[in-house]
This record gives structure tokens, C-alpha cells and sequence, in this order.
């Protein structure tokens, strides 16, 4: 008797049937465009007339473009930068309000404020703090210089980061404030017997516990850096210069600005590839593919 | 989980790119039941656009349906139906590189035959923007709303405190930022994070010292235009300005589309801006007061030894409306374009603030909304031998990027002249 169908207590194990609609959802919105954006990645194709193959032109021009190279190192550089950044601050966040201080659900819910606005709107709302004539540099002046902040490629990716901080770590907070909570209370009465404080407590039971946590909400952090989009759009347009052209804008300028489908395809593609790469490399090298699922009989 | 996300976010667009443009099933009943599509960009000019589809249908049998697109998606929607079914008849654009990849598709039809039958559709325009939409050698357009020539505004206090006039030539201009520098107030503003402000300064210079020949050669494909004396003369002639400290040092983290820039110079922070001639109606809509009183205008200063004439103008010549060559009703179509020479038409235009370029415009001027600075505009525009169309907008689209990145380039030190012309003789001209 194989174990395949039944479990011990008698229950069935769920059927394919139970994943097909997902499983066409994903087959028509993923898999067949993924597969039309590589046929396209090998035609020259402005959007008006029909897309005429030219094997690897796209490609070889990619290979041969500066900017693509420069636009995967700052995707890569944002990214990192996104998840140094943010996984302290929302770790410490989430364990905070996992707790039952006062004002705590108060406090929480002003920490989650920025996660309710939309990205188009808060790269408004920052351009705008952060104009050098009228905005906080200019009333800053010891901190911020000359305020050119988004004019320099270092001002520029560090907007960016601090944008993506204060945008995103609220998510992650509320992620690691879930983990936090399903920690047993147990672990830390013991360990209170035997006379750790708060911060031995943190160090040697939150954080241990919290290891699956930090995986999940590092793979969403590493794939939003990887496709990040609209803060680049509406805070620097890629500039100054090409300094934060990252690949999914890259991509943009090229398809709908430029309207050259083929050549986006192609750094479509790329960016399919990196991502995908990544994220395995996250899930094998955290040991996240051989944790066994917690959840009984399965 | 990533790759799904990945490939959502990265081809969903262009599948909808593509959906759009492939589903050539749609039902085109408008076909053959004597309407005609005419398709805007959607802003408050629509308005007009209204009024003068009411007064044509009113006689014609057939009639114009007017479709708004909101501008911001224009140009895409454009793109996405322009060789589908659901292409409008007649359609807004920009002249010049805008509808050069449609003549190239084969999808429009030339003017030429309508002008032979109604000379007036080519004669009632002024030439210098009428030819703005000849694309090999072809008419594609009528002119339709306003012109945009770019002026040089400043704020008449901050140049009275300096003790300086508006500069009439290049030299004045350079010892008028060093004077207001030494003042404290940055000479120009710009807004340097649209990039498209910082084009303006070389389209000028590059005008006023090799004319507008050179432009012109290399739009024509000949890319060694770039690399000759004049074009090093002008980028020499930049470099000095900026390094100069004529623009500050923030530009690049200033906009001139959220208001950043124009509130420089209403609040007299800066004294000189470069810019479109809406830059009045900007200032009106921000800074009413300074619209009235404080604000300034001139051409842009001469340049000594320079081949260019010291008349010309750069910026945006006109929009247009052109007509697809598979149009069911090319005399109806014919027929509506001839409106937009028509009186009505023109005072319409003037009373929402804008110029028309038509020969009897002059006729209308003093019912504009600012009749002076109507005027000025007109015979700027008039008695310009050359009016240089944004090069953003005279090169095809796939050029705009590589051309914002150059100049910004260019101005924050990042390309030397030698890079610059690198840059341009990469462009594709067609």
C-alpha cells in the first residue's frame, strides 16, 4: 500500500482537479504570453505593421548595449539595497507589534498608512518633499547639501531606497508580525526561568522561529526590486542619464516609448531569467526547499 | 512565484499591446453608414474640437464623430489601433517624426490631391509650420489648434533689481548670469528632470550658429552633420553657460511639469526660463499675479558669427490632423479639414488662449485672451524663415530616449562633446 491517496487518519489528499482553475489562470496570463514575448524577442516589430523575424538581432543588440548591462546592475544594486535595508526595520516592526504594549494597534495602523497609497502617488508626494528650492533640502541644508538629489546617480538610488523603505516595510512588518505571533508563548516563559532578558529572548527564540518568515518576505522583496517600476517612472524617469534605468523601465522606453517589441521582448526576457535564477538561488541556498510543511498529514 | 510575477508584470502590457493589434475580428459598422472617426488628444482644447464637429455636422451627410483619448495614453492608444479596423479617419498628431513610422507603414494618405482641388487647405497656413508635417517631400497634415514657439520669459523685477535688460545677444546673455550669480539668484531655471527643457537650449544654439541646415542634414540621415565645426562650436558655447553656473546645480532635480521650475522664476528665486509659449497660461494658472505684471518675454538672443538667422524659431510648429489612407469618405474628410481655416475655427482657438497658424488669424488677434502676447507670438512665428520642430518630435520615436539622455548627459558633465555627437550619429533616422 502505497502512501499516494490516503494518509494515516483516512483522509483523502486534495486532486489535481482542486489546482486545474489556477492552474488555467496561470496557463493563459503567464505561460502563453511568456511564450508570445519570446517568439516576439526574435522580430523586429514597431506595433503598427506585422513583426518580421530577425533571428538573434535583438539579441546581439542587447549584448552590445551598454545600458542593458548598467540597467541589470542597478536593478541588482536596488534590490540588494531594498532587502538590506528593509528586513531590519520590519523584523524589529512585526516583533513590536506582535506584542501588547499600549497604543500598540494605534501605532500599527499609522506604521501601515503608506502601504494603502498608490506608488504613482506617493513618487509624487516625495517629489514634491524633496525639491531642492521648495521642499525639505532647501530647509536642510547641513544635511542635504545643495539638495540635487535626484540629479546625482547616488541621491538618486538612495531616493529610491528610502521610497521603497517607507513603502514597503509596513507589508513585511505586518508579515514578521503574523511569524511573530505563532511563536508558542511557552519558549519564552522557560526562558524567562532561566533568566534571559528581551534581547537574549530575541536573539535566540524570535529570530530562529522567524526563519521561514524572513524567507517569504525576502523572495517578495527580491521580486519587487527586480520588477521595480513606477517610483523609477514618476522620480527620476531613469535619469540622470541612464543612472537609475532599471531593466523593467528599460524595457518600457524601449516597447512604448520607442516602439521597439522586439528588443523589449528581449529585455523581457532577461528579466524573466534573472528573477527566476534569483529566487531559486534564495529558496536552495536558505534551505527553504527541504523545510517540511508543518501542517498535518501532508 | 517570482517568474509568474515577473512575467506577469513584464508582458501582460505587451500582450494587451498585441491583442489589441492582431484582433482584426471587431465589426467596423461605421464603415459604410456615412460617419467618419476623428480621433484628439484629450485636454481642455477639446472644446473646440466639440464646437467645430457641431458646426460641420450641421451640413454634412456625413457626419464626424469625435473621439477623446486622454493624453497621457494617446500616443499608445494611437500606435495600438492605428492599422486595425477600429483606426479613427482622421487623427491629431504632432507632424514630423510622429507620423513618419505611419507614412512608412503606408497607412496615410498624401494631401495632394485634396490642395489641387482646394488650394487654400496648403495657402491659408503659414508655410514654416505647414511644412512641418511634409514627410518626403509630401504634405500628411493640416495645421489644427496652436502654435509653440519657445520664448525666453523672465521676471522683470529680478532683472530691474539686477540692473540688466533682456539680452538681445548671446554675449549679454552670459554676462547677465554672471551679474544676477553674483546677486545671489540662479540666472535660469530648468527643469532639467523632464530633460526635454534642457533639449530647448540646444536646438537654439545650434540653430543661431550653423542655421538650420545642419539639423536638417542630419534628420536627413547624413550623420557626419554632427561632428562638424558648428556643432562643436555650439556645444562649446553650452558648456561655457553651465559651467558658467547659469543654471544652478539642482536642475537635473527640478520639473518644469509639476511646477517646480515656472515657480523659480514667478517667485524670483530665478530670473530667466526657456520655454514653450504656454509657459504664459502656466504662470497664469500658478501665479496669477506675476502672469500680469512680472512676467517677461523675448526671442532668444543672437549669436555673434553665427550662420543662423537670428529670426528663427524652435518648438512646437502646430498639431495636426491627418487622414488614413483607407478612409470610406476622403471628400468628407476633405471637407472637415477645410474648418480648420475657417473664422470660427480661429476664434475659437484665440479665445481659449491659443494661436492658430492660419493666414487670417491676424484678422482675430485683438479677441485673443491676451491680445499683446498673441500677437508677439504671431509675428515671431510669421517672420520666422525657419521654425525647427522640437527634435524629440522631428526624429521617429526611437529616437526620443537616446536624445533626453545626451543632453542631460551632456549638461551634468557625464558626456564631453566628443560623446554628445557619438550619441546623436547613433540616432535612427527613419
Amino acid at each position: 500500500m502505497t502512501r499516494a491517496g490516503r494518509t494515516g487518519a483516512g483522509v483523502t489528499r486534495p486532486g489535481f482537479a482542486w489546482a486545474a482553475p489556477a492552474a488555467v489562470f496561470f496557463l493563459l496570463f503567464a505561460i502563453v504570453p511568456l511564450l508570445l514575448v519570446a517568439v516576439l524577442s526574435f522580430t523586429s516589430w514597431d506595433g503598427i505593421t506585422d513583426p518580421r523575424f530577425n533571428g538573434l538581432d535583438n539579441w546581439t543588440g542587447l549584448a552590445h548595449d551598454p545600458v542593458m548591462l548598467q540597467s541589470v546592475g542597478t536593478t541588482l544594486l536596488l534590490t540588494v539595497l531594498g532587502v538590506v535595508t528593509q528586513t531590519p526595520i520590519s523584523i524589529l516592526l512585526g516583533v513590536w507589534a506582535a506584542g501588547h504594549q499600549r497604543n500598540r494597534a494605534v501605532l500599527s495602523a499609522i506604521y501601515f498608512v503608506p502601504l494603502l497609497l498608490s506608488a504613482t502617488a506617493v513618487s509624487v508626494v516625495w517629489r514634491a518633499v524633496l525639491d531642492p528650492n521648495f521642499g525639505v533640502p532647501s530647509q536642510a541644508g547641513w544635511l542635504f547639501g545643495d539638495g540635487n538629489l535626484l540629479g546625482t546617480r547616488a541621491g538618486a538610488i538612495g531616493v529610491l531606497t528610502f521610497v521603497g523603505v517607507w513603502q514597503f516595510t509596513p507589508l513585511h512588518a505586518l508579515i514578521y508580525q503574523g511569524g511573530a505571533r505563532a511563536i508558542p508563548q511557552v519558549l519564552y516563559q522557560a526562558a524567562a526561568v532561566d533568566g534571559a532578558g528581551t534581547v537574549r529572548q530575541f536573539f535566540h527564540i524570535t529570530l530562529p522561529q522567524l526563519r521561514n518568515t524572513v524567507i517569504t518576505s525576502m523572495v517578495l522583496m527580491v521580486v519587487g526590486g527586480l520588477t521595480t517600476f513606477d517610483t523609477v517612472l514618476i522620480l527620476t524617469q531613469g535619469g540622470p542619464g541612464t543612472d537609475t534605468t532599471v531593466s523593467a523601465y528599460y524595457m518600457y522606453q524601449k516597447a512604448f516609448k520607442g516602439f521597439d517589441f522586439g528588443a523589449g521582448s528581449a529585455i523581457a526576457l532577461v528579466l524573466v531569467v534573472v528573477a527566476t535564477l534569483i529566487s531559486l538561488a534564495v529558496v536552495r541556498l536558505s534551505g527553504y526547499d527541504r523545510m517540511r510543511s508543518s501542517a498535518e498529514g501532508l | 512565484m517570482s517568474p509568474r510575477f515577473v512575467a506577469v508584470a513584464a508582458t501582460t502590457a505587451l500582450l494587451l499591446g498585441m491583442a489589441t493589434a492582431c484582433s482584426s475580428g471587431g465589426t467596423s459598422a461605421d464603415g459604410g453608414s456615412g460617419t467618419i472617426h476623428v480621433m484628439v488628444y484629450g485636454d481642455a482644447t477639446n472644446k473646440v474640437e466639440k464646437q467645430i464637429v457641431e458646426t460641420f455636422n450641421k451640413t454634412s451627410k456625413v457626419k464626424v464623430v469625435l473621439d477623446t483619448v486622454p493624453g497621457a495614453d494617446y500616443q499608445q492608444k494611437l500606435q495600438t489601433v492605428i492599422n486595425t479596423p477600429q483606426a479613427p479617419d482622421v487623427f491629431f498628431n504632432w507632424g514630423g517624426g510622429s507620423i513618419q513610422p505611419f507614412v512608412k507603414a503606408d497607412l496615410l494618405l498624401p494631401l495632394d490631391g485634396f490642395i489641387a482641388q482646394d488650394p487654400g487647405l496648403k495657402d491659408n497656413f503659414l508655410p514654416s509650420v505647414f511644412n512641418s508635417a511634409v514627410v518626403d517631400g509630401k504634405p500628411y497634415g493640416v495645421p489644427m489648434r496652436g502654435t509653440q514657439p519657445v520664448l525666453l520669459f523672465h521676471n522683470k523685477k529680478v532683472l530691474a533689481d539686477a540692473g540688466i535688460t533682456p539680452p538681445k545677444t548671446w554675449d549679454e546673455l552670459v554676462a547677465d548670469a554672471k551679474a544676477l550669480k553674483a546677486k545671489g539668484v540662479t540666472p535660469i531655471a530648468l527643469g532639467g528632470a523632464d530633460q526635454w527643457p534642457t533639449l530647448m537650449w540646444f536646438e537654439y544654439l545650434y540653430d543661431r550658429i550653423a542655421g538650420p541646415g545642419l539639423f536638417q542634414r542630419a534628420l536627413g540621415g547624413d550623420p557626419a552633420a554632427w561632428a562638424g565645426e558648428d556643432s562643436r562650436a555650439a556645444l562649446a558655447k553650452l558648456k561655457e553657460l553651465v559651467d558658467a553656473g547659469a543654471f544652478g546645480t539642482t536642475y537635473d532635480s527640478v520639473k518644469f511639469t509639476d511646477g517646480g521650475s515656472p515657480a523659480l522664476v514667478a517667485k524670483g528665486k530665478a530670473a530667466f526660463e526657456l520655454m514653450g509659449s504656454w509657459y504664459y497660461s502656466t504662470q497664469q494658472d500658478a501665479n496669477p499675479d506675476f502672469a500680469r505684471t512680472g512676467l517677461g518675454y523675448t526671442g532668444f538672443p543672437t549669436v555673434a558669427g553665427g550662420k543662423g538667422d537670428a529670426a528663427d524659431v524652435v518648438g512646437n510648429t502646430n498639431n495636426f490632423y491627418s487622414v488614413l489612407k483607407k478612409t470610406k469618405h476622403p471628400e468628407a474628410a476633405a471637407a472637415f479639414l477645410k474648418l480648420m481655416y475657417s473664422d470660427e475655427f480661429v476664434k475659437a482657438q484665440l479665445a481659449i488662449g491659443n494661436l492658430p497658424t492660419t493666414t487670417n488669424t491676424a484678422n482675430f488677434l485683438d479677441t485673443a485672451a491676451s491680445p499683446e502676447y498673441s500677437k508677439y507670438q504671431y509675428e515671431l512665428v510669421k517672420a520666422a524663415p525657419s521654425f525647427q520642430l522640437s527634435w524629440d518630435q522631428a526624429y521617429p520615436p526611437s529616437a526620443i530616449t537616446p536624445i533626453h539622455v545626451a543632453v542631460q548627459q551632456f549638461f551634468n558633465g557625464k558626456l564631453d562633446a566628443d560623446g554628445f555627437i557619438k550619441a546623436m550619429q547613433a540616432l535612427s533616422t527613419s
